[in-house]
Protein backbone atom coordinates (compact mmCIF):
# COMPACT_ATOMS: atom_id res chain seq x y z
CA UNK A 1 0.00 0.00 0.00
CA UNK A 2 2.71 2.17 0.94
CA UNK A 3 4.72 1.63 -2.43
CA UNK A 4 1.11 1.92 -4.17
CA UNK A 5 1.06 5.17 -2.55
CA UNK A 6 4.46 6.52 -3.57
CA UNK A 7 4.63 5.11 -6.70
CA UNK A 8 1.23 7.22 -7.69
CA UNK A 9 2.84 10.38 -5.64
CA UNK A 10 6.02 10.13 -7.77
CA UNK A 11 3.95 9.80 -11.32
CA UNK A 12 1.92 12.78 -10.24
CA UNK A 13 5.17 14.93 -9.34
CA UNK A 14 6.81 13.60 -13.26
CA UNK A 15 3.55 14.56 -14.65
CA UNK A 16 3.18 18.00 -12.87
CA UNK A 17 6.93 18.30 -14.00
CA UNK A 18 6.64 17.49 -17.59
CA UNK A 19 3.89 20.57 -18.53
CA UNK A 20 2.49 18.06 -21.03
CA UNK A 21 0.35 15.39 -19.02
CA UNK A 22 -1.74 14.04 -21.60
CA UNK A 23 -1.92 10.29 -22.46
CA UNK A 24 0.53 9.42 -19.35
CA UNK A 25 -0.83 6.84 -16.77
CA UNK A 26 -1.33 9.60 -13.87
CA UNK A 27 -3.80 11.92 -15.99
CA UNK A 28 -5.72 8.71 -16.71
CA UNK A 29 -5.19 7.96 -12.94
CA UNK A 30 -6.67 11.63 -12.07
CA UNK A 31 -9.67 11.01 -14.55
CA UNK A 32 -9.96 7.08 -13.13
CA UNK A 33 -10.15 8.21 -9.41
CA UNK A 34 -11.93 11.49 -9.45
CA UNK A 35 -15.02 9.95 -11.99
CA UNK A 36 -15.04 6.90 -9.71
CA UNK A 37 -15.25 9.03 -6.37
CA UNK A 38 -18.72 10.83 -8.67
CA UNK A 39 -19.86 7.08 -8.93
CA UNK A 40 -19.97 5.77 -5.57
CA UNK A 41 -21.19 9.25 -4.50
CA UNK A 42 -24.44 9.17 -7.14
CA UNK A 43 -24.40 5.07 -6.23
CA UNK A 44 -24.82 5.17 -2.78
CA UNK A 45 -26.81 8.10 -2.29
CA UNK A 46 -29.27 6.78 -4.63
CA UNK A 47 -29.61 3.63 -2.56
CA UNK A 48 -29.67 5.73 0.50
CA UNK A 49 -32.30 7.82 -0.68
CA UNK A 50 -34.15 4.51 -1.90
CA UNK A 51 -33.81 2.52 1.46
CA UNK A 52 -35.53 5.84 3.22
CA UNK A 53 -38.87 4.74 1.64
CA UNK A 54 -38.44 1.28 3.52
CA UNK A 55 -41.45 1.09 5.68
CA UNK A 56 -43.24 -2.07 7.54
CA UNK A 57 -45.67 -2.66 4.60
CA UNK A 58 -45.23 -1.12 1.72
CA UNK A 59 -42.62 1.09 -0.11
CA UNK A 60 -43.47 4.84 0.00
CA UNK A 61 -41.03 6.47 -2.64
CA UNK A 62 -41.23 5.33 -6.10
CA UNK A 63 -37.14 5.34 -6.14
CA UNK A 64 -37.63 2.57 -3.30
CA UNK A 65 -40.29 0.50 -6.03
CA UNK A 66 -37.55 1.19 -9.00
CA UNK A 67 -34.86 -0.68 -6.76
CA UNK A 68 -37.66 -3.26 -6.27
CA UNK A 69 -38.13 -3.65 -9.52
CA UNK A 70 -33.98 -3.74 -10.58
CA UNK A 71 -33.37 -6.37 -8.03
CA UNK A 72 -36.28 -8.27 -9.77
CA UNK A 73 -34.88 -8.26 -12.80
CA UNK A 74 -31.81 -9.50 -11.36
CA UNK A 75 -33.24 -11.85 -8.94
CA UNK A 76 -34.78 -13.44 -12.39
CA UNK A 77 -31.43 -13.42 -14.38
CA UNK A 78 -29.69 -14.88 -11.48
CA UNK A 79 -32.58 -17.75 -11.19
CA UNK A 80 -33.16 -18.04 -14.89
CA UNK A 81 -29.61 -18.90 -15.93
CA UNK A 82 -27.87 -20.48 -12.69
CA UNK A 83 -30.55 -22.28 -11.76
CA UNK A 84 -32.88 -22.72 -8.54
CA UNK A 85 -29.90 -22.04 -6.40
CA UNK A 86 -28.64 -19.03 -8.02
CA UNK A 87 -30.62 -17.02 -5.46
CA UNK A 88 -27.28 -16.76 -3.30
CA UNK A 89 -25.01 -15.09 -6.04
CA UNK A 90 -27.54 -11.90 -6.53
CA UNK A 91 -25.47 -9.46 -4.32
CA UNK A 92 -22.89 -10.25 -6.23
CA UNK A 93 -24.13 -9.43 -9.69
CA UNK A 94 -26.34 -6.93 -8.50
CA UNK A 95 -23.35 -4.77 -7.36
CA UNK A 96 -21.59 -5.27 -10.40
CA UNK A 97 -24.94 -4.16 -12.41
CA UNK A 98 -25.20 -1.18 -10.59
CA UNK A 99 -21.21 -0.15 -10.61
CA UNK A 100 -21.38 -0.91 -14.53
CA UNK A 101 -24.63 0.70 -15.35
CA UNK A 102 -23.84 3.75 -13.44
CA UNK A 103 -20.84 3.85 -15.01
CA UNK A 104 -22.43 3.77 -18.33
CA UNK A 105 -24.84 6.36 -17.64
CA UNK A 106 -21.82 8.80 -16.23
CA UNK A 107 -20.30 8.16 -19.63
CA UNK A 108 -22.92 9.90 -21.23
CA UNK A 109 -22.46 13.30 -19.43
CA UNK A 110 -18.52 13.35 -19.02
CA UNK A 111 -15.59 12.70 -21.31
CA UNK A 112 -14.18 10.31 -18.57
CA UNK A 113 -15.62 7.42 -16.93
CA UNK A 114 -14.51 4.41 -14.59
CA UNK A 115 -15.70 1.92 -17.45
CA UNK A 116 -13.94 3.83 -20.21
CA UNK A 117 -10.98 3.40 -18.61
CA UNK A 118 -9.19 -0.53 -19.03
CA UNK A 119 -7.41 -0.52 -15.86
CA UNK A 120 -10.51 -0.30 -14.19
CA UNK A 121 -12.10 -2.85 -16.39
CA UNK A 122 -9.91 -5.39 -15.85
CA UNK A 123 -9.92 -5.21 -12.26
CA UNK A 124 -14.00 -5.90 -12.71
CA UNK A 125 -13.48 -8.56 -14.83
CA UNK A 126 -10.50 -9.93 -12.22
CA UNK A 127 -12.78 -10.05 -9.73
CA UNK A 128 -15.53 -11.69 -11.10
CA UNK A 129 -13.89 -14.41 -12.79
CA UNK A 130 -12.00 -15.37 -9.82
CA UNK A 131 -15.41 -14.76 -7.81
CA UNK A 132 -16.57 -17.70 -10.15
CA UNK A 133 -13.28 -20.08 -9.72
CA UNK A 134 -14.28 -19.53 -5.76
CA UNK A 135 -17.88 -20.46 -5.96
CA UNK A 136 -17.39 -23.62 -8.23
CA UNK A 137 -14.64 -24.49 -5.71
CA UNK A 138 -17.38 -24.17 -3.03
CA UNK A 139 -19.58 -26.25 -4.74
CA UNK A 140 -17.61 -29.18 -6.13
CA UNK A 141 -14.63 -28.60 -3.81
CA UNK A 142 -10.85 -27.89 -5.27
CA UNK A 143 -10.11 -31.47 -6.75
CA UNK A 144 -13.77 -31.34 -8.50
CA UNK A 145 -13.18 -28.00 -9.65
CA UNK A 146 -9.97 -29.11 -11.65
CA UNK A 147 -11.44 -32.24 -12.48
CA UNK A 148 -14.18 -30.17 -14.35
CA UNK A 149 -11.39 -28.80 -16.17
CA UNK A 150 -10.27 -31.91 -17.97
CA UNK A 151 -13.23 -32.47 -19.84
CA UNK A 152 -15.12 -35.75 -20.07
CA UNK A 153 -13.68 -39.13 -18.62
CA UNK A 154 -11.60 -41.12 -21.17
CA UNK A 155 -9.90 -44.33 -21.02
CA UNK A 156 -6.01 -44.04 -19.91
CA UNK A 157 -4.71 -44.29 -23.54
CA UNK A 158 -6.54 -40.81 -24.24
CA UNK A 159 -4.11 -38.71 -21.30
CA UNK A 160 -2.56 -36.67 -23.85
CA UNK A 161 -6.14 -35.73 -24.91
CA UNK A 162 -7.23 -35.07 -21.39
CA UNK A 163 -3.98 -32.78 -20.61
CA UNK A 164 -4.77 -30.72 -23.76
CA UNK A 165 -8.23 -30.16 -23.06
CA UNK A 166 -6.78 -29.09 -19.52
CA UNK A 167 -4.26 -26.67 -20.94
CA UNK A 168 -7.30 -25.40 -23.78
CA UNK A 169 -9.97 -24.64 -20.73
CA UNK A 170 -7.40 -23.01 -18.53
CA UNK A 171 -6.22 -20.56 -21.60
CA UNK A 172 -9.95 -20.38 -21.96
CA UNK A 173 -10.49 -19.34 -18.45
CA UNK A 174 -7.89 -16.49 -19.05
CA UNK A 175 -9.56 -15.06 -22.12
CA UNK A 176 -12.42 -14.91 -20.14
CA UNK A 177 -11.12 -11.91 -18.41
CA UNK A 178 -9.94 -10.37 -21.93
CA UNK A 179 -13.13 -10.57 -23.41
CA UNK A 180 -14.95 -9.22 -20.06
CA UNK A 181 -12.47 -6.61 -19.84
CA UNK A 182 -12.06 -5.42 -23.47
CA UNK A 183 -15.94 -5.53 -24.58
CA UNK A 184 -17.15 -3.35 -21.52
CA UNK A 185 -13.98 -0.87 -22.50
CA UNK A 186 -14.73 -1.01 -26.43
CA UNK A 187 -18.16 -0.22 -26.09
CA UNK A 188 -17.68 2.70 -23.55
CA UNK A 189 -14.75 4.03 -25.53
CA UNK A 190 -15.23 3.26 -28.38
CA UNK A 191 -18.54 5.47 -28.08
CA UNK A 192 -16.79 8.43 -26.67
CA UNK A 193 -14.08 8.21 -30.01
CA UNK A 194 -17.33 7.91 -32.15
CA UNK A 195 -19.15 11.05 -31.03
CA UNK A 196 -15.49 13.19 -31.15
CA UNK A 197 -15.32 12.17 -34.63
CA UNK A 198 -18.68 13.24 -35.03
CA UNK A 199 -18.17 16.62 -33.40
CA UNK A 200 -15.67 17.04 -35.87
CA UNK A 201 -16.99 16.70 -38.49
CA UNK A 202 -19.66 19.18 -37.41
CA UNK A 203 -17.79 21.78 -35.83
CA UNK A 204 -16.98 23.79 -39.12
CA UNK A 205 -20.83 24.26 -39.17
CA UNK A 206 -20.83 24.22 -35.11
CA UNK A 207 -23.06 21.45 -35.24
CA UNK A 208 -22.67 19.03 -32.16
CA UNK A 209 -23.78 15.64 -34.37
CA UNK A 210 -22.53 13.65 -31.61
CA UNK A 211 -25.40 14.35 -29.86
CA UNK A 212 -27.36 12.37 -32.60
CA UNK A 213 -25.63 9.32 -31.49
CA UNK A 214 -26.98 9.47 -28.02
CA UNK A 215 -29.92 6.91 -28.22
CA UNK A 216 -27.53 4.15 -29.31
CA UNK A 217 -25.17 5.21 -26.02
CA UNK A 218 -28.04 4.78 -23.67
CA UNK A 219 -28.76 1.36 -25.53
CA UNK A 220 -25.40 0.39 -25.18
CA UNK A 221 -25.41 0.84 -21.23
CA UNK A 222 -27.96 -1.04 -20.46
CA UNK A 223 -26.85 -3.62 -23.02
CA UNK A 224 -22.92 -3.88 -21.68
CA UNK A 225 -24.01 -3.81 -18.18
CA UNK A 226 -26.42 -6.38 -18.57
CA UNK A 227 -23.91 -8.61 -21.03
CA UNK A 228 -21.50 -8.69 -18.00
CA UNK A 229 -22.98 -9.59 -15.26
CA UNK A 230 -25.15 -12.07 -17.55
CA UNK A 231 -22.11 -13.92 -18.48
CA UNK A 232 -20.76 -13.87 -15.62
CA UNK A 233 -24.10 -15.80 -14.66
CA UNK A 234 -23.26 -18.10 -17.55
CA UNK A 235 -19.74 -18.72 -16.38
CA UNK A 236 -21.29 -19.25 -12.52
CA UNK A 237 -23.99 -21.88 -13.98
CA UNK A 238 -21.04 -23.48 -16.19
CA UNK A 239 -19.14 -24.10 -12.82
CA UNK A 240 -21.33 -24.93 -10.68
CA UNK A 241 -24.03 -26.79 -11.88
CA UNK A 242 -22.60 -30.49 -11.95
CA UNK A 243 -22.72 -31.14 -8.61
CA UNK A 244 -26.09 -29.85 -7.77
CA UNK A 245 -27.35 -32.10 -11.05
CA UNK A 246 -25.71 -35.32 -10.47
CA UNK A 247 -27.06 -34.90 -6.66
CA UNK A 248 -30.64 -33.87 -8.55
CA UNK A 249 -30.45 -36.72 -10.77
CA UNK A 250 -30.84 -40.27 -8.62
CA UNK A 251 -34.15 -38.58 -6.34
CA UNK A 252 -35.45 -37.26 -9.66
CA UNK A 253 -35.35 -40.96 -11.06
CA UNK A 254 -37.19 -42.25 -7.79
CA UNK A 255 -39.31 -39.57 -7.79
CA UNK A 256 -40.36 -40.76 -11.57
CA UNK A 257 -40.56 -44.26 -10.28
CA UNK B 1 0.57 1.72 -43.17
CA UNK B 2 -2.47 4.33 -41.81
CA UNK B 3 -4.95 3.06 -44.80
CA UNK B 4 -3.89 0.09 -44.85
CA UNK B 5 -5.19 -0.36 -41.03
CA UNK B 6 -8.58 1.62 -41.96
CA UNK B 7 -8.92 -0.88 -44.86
CA UNK B 8 -8.02 -4.10 -42.04
CA UNK B 9 -10.67 -2.54 -40.33
CA UNK B 10 -13.37 -2.11 -42.67
CA UNK B 11 -13.06 -5.51 -43.63
CA UNK B 12 -13.31 -6.75 -39.57
CA UNK B 13 -16.59 -4.13 -39.46
CA UNK B 14 -17.73 -5.72 -42.47
CA UNK B 15 -17.32 -9.24 -41.18
CA UNK B 16 -18.52 -8.46 -37.75
CA UNK B 17 -21.60 -6.98 -39.52
CA UNK B 18 -22.34 -9.89 -41.43
CA UNK B 19 -22.31 -12.22 -38.33
CA UNK B 20 -24.83 -9.23 -36.05
CA UNK B 21 -27.37 -9.55 -39.15
CA UNK B 22 -27.29 -13.53 -38.76
CA UNK B 23 -27.38 -13.74 -35.33
CA UNK B 24 -30.28 -10.70 -35.64
CA UNK B 25 -31.85 -12.86 -38.64
CA UNK B 26 -32.38 -16.31 -36.73
CA UNK B 27 -33.62 -14.54 -33.42
CA UNK B 28 -36.56 -12.70 -34.93
CA UNK B 29 -37.38 -15.94 -36.90
CA UNK B 30 -37.13 -18.03 -33.93
CA UNK B 31 -39.42 -15.42 -32.16
CA UNK B 32 -41.92 -14.67 -34.80
CA UNK B 33 -42.22 -18.46 -34.76
CA UNK B 34 -42.55 -19.04 -30.93
CA UNK B 35 -43.37 -15.49 -29.11
CA UNK B 36 -43.75 -17.20 -26.01
CA UNK B 37 -40.04 -18.26 -25.91
CA UNK B 38 -38.96 -14.35 -26.67
CA UNK B 39 -37.61 -13.89 -23.20
CA UNK B 40 -34.80 -16.86 -23.16
CA UNK B 41 -34.05 -16.28 -27.42
CA UNK B 42 -33.54 -12.33 -26.24
CA UNK B 43 -30.66 -13.53 -23.29
CA UNK B 44 -29.29 -15.97 -26.11
CA UNK B 45 -28.93 -13.14 -28.65
CA UNK B 46 -27.16 -10.78 -26.40
CA UNK B 47 -24.37 -13.35 -25.48
CA UNK B 48 -24.11 -14.16 -29.03
CA UNK B 49 -23.69 -10.49 -29.94
CA UNK B 50 -21.58 -9.97 -27.28
CA UNK B 51 -19.07 -12.45 -28.85
CA UNK B 52 -19.13 -11.48 -32.60
CA UNK B 53 -18.73 -7.77 -30.61
CA UNK B 54 -15.50 -8.77 -28.94
CA UNK B 55 -13.73 -9.93 -32.35
CA UNK B 56 -14.39 -6.80 -33.87
CA UNK B 57 -13.16 -5.09 -30.47
CA UNK B 58 -9.94 -7.15 -30.79
CA UNK B 59 -9.25 -6.32 -33.99
CA UNK B 60 -9.83 -2.50 -33.47
CA UNK B 61 -7.45 -2.77 -30.13
CA UNK B 62 -5.55 -4.98 -30.31
CA UNK B 63 -4.37 -5.09 -33.85
CA UNK B 64 -3.13 -1.50 -34.53
CA UNK B 65 -1.18 -2.18 -31.42
CA UNK B 66 0.62 -5.24 -32.57
CA UNK B 67 1.35 -3.46 -36.38
CA UNK B 68 2.89 -0.80 -34.34
CA UNK B 69 4.58 -2.83 -31.96
CA UNK B 70 6.80 -4.48 -34.68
Amino acid sequence: MGQLLLTSTSMLAEAGAEGSVEHTASYNAIHLFFTLTILLVVMFGLMAWGKTGFSDRVFKKRITSCFEQLYLFIDNMCVGTVGPHGRKYVPMIMTFWMVIFTGNVLALFMPYSPTANLSFNVGMALISIFYVQFEGMRANGVLGHFKHFAGPKLAWPMIPITLMIFVIELISELMKNVSLSLRLYGNIHGGHAAVEAMNKLGSPLYLPLGEFLLPIKVLTCVVQAMIFTLLTCVYLSLVTHHAEEEAAHPTGVAVAH
Amino acid sequence: MGSTLGLGIGIAALGCGIGLGLIGNGALQGMSRQPEAIGKLQVAMLIALAFVELVFLLSVFVVPGAVAGK
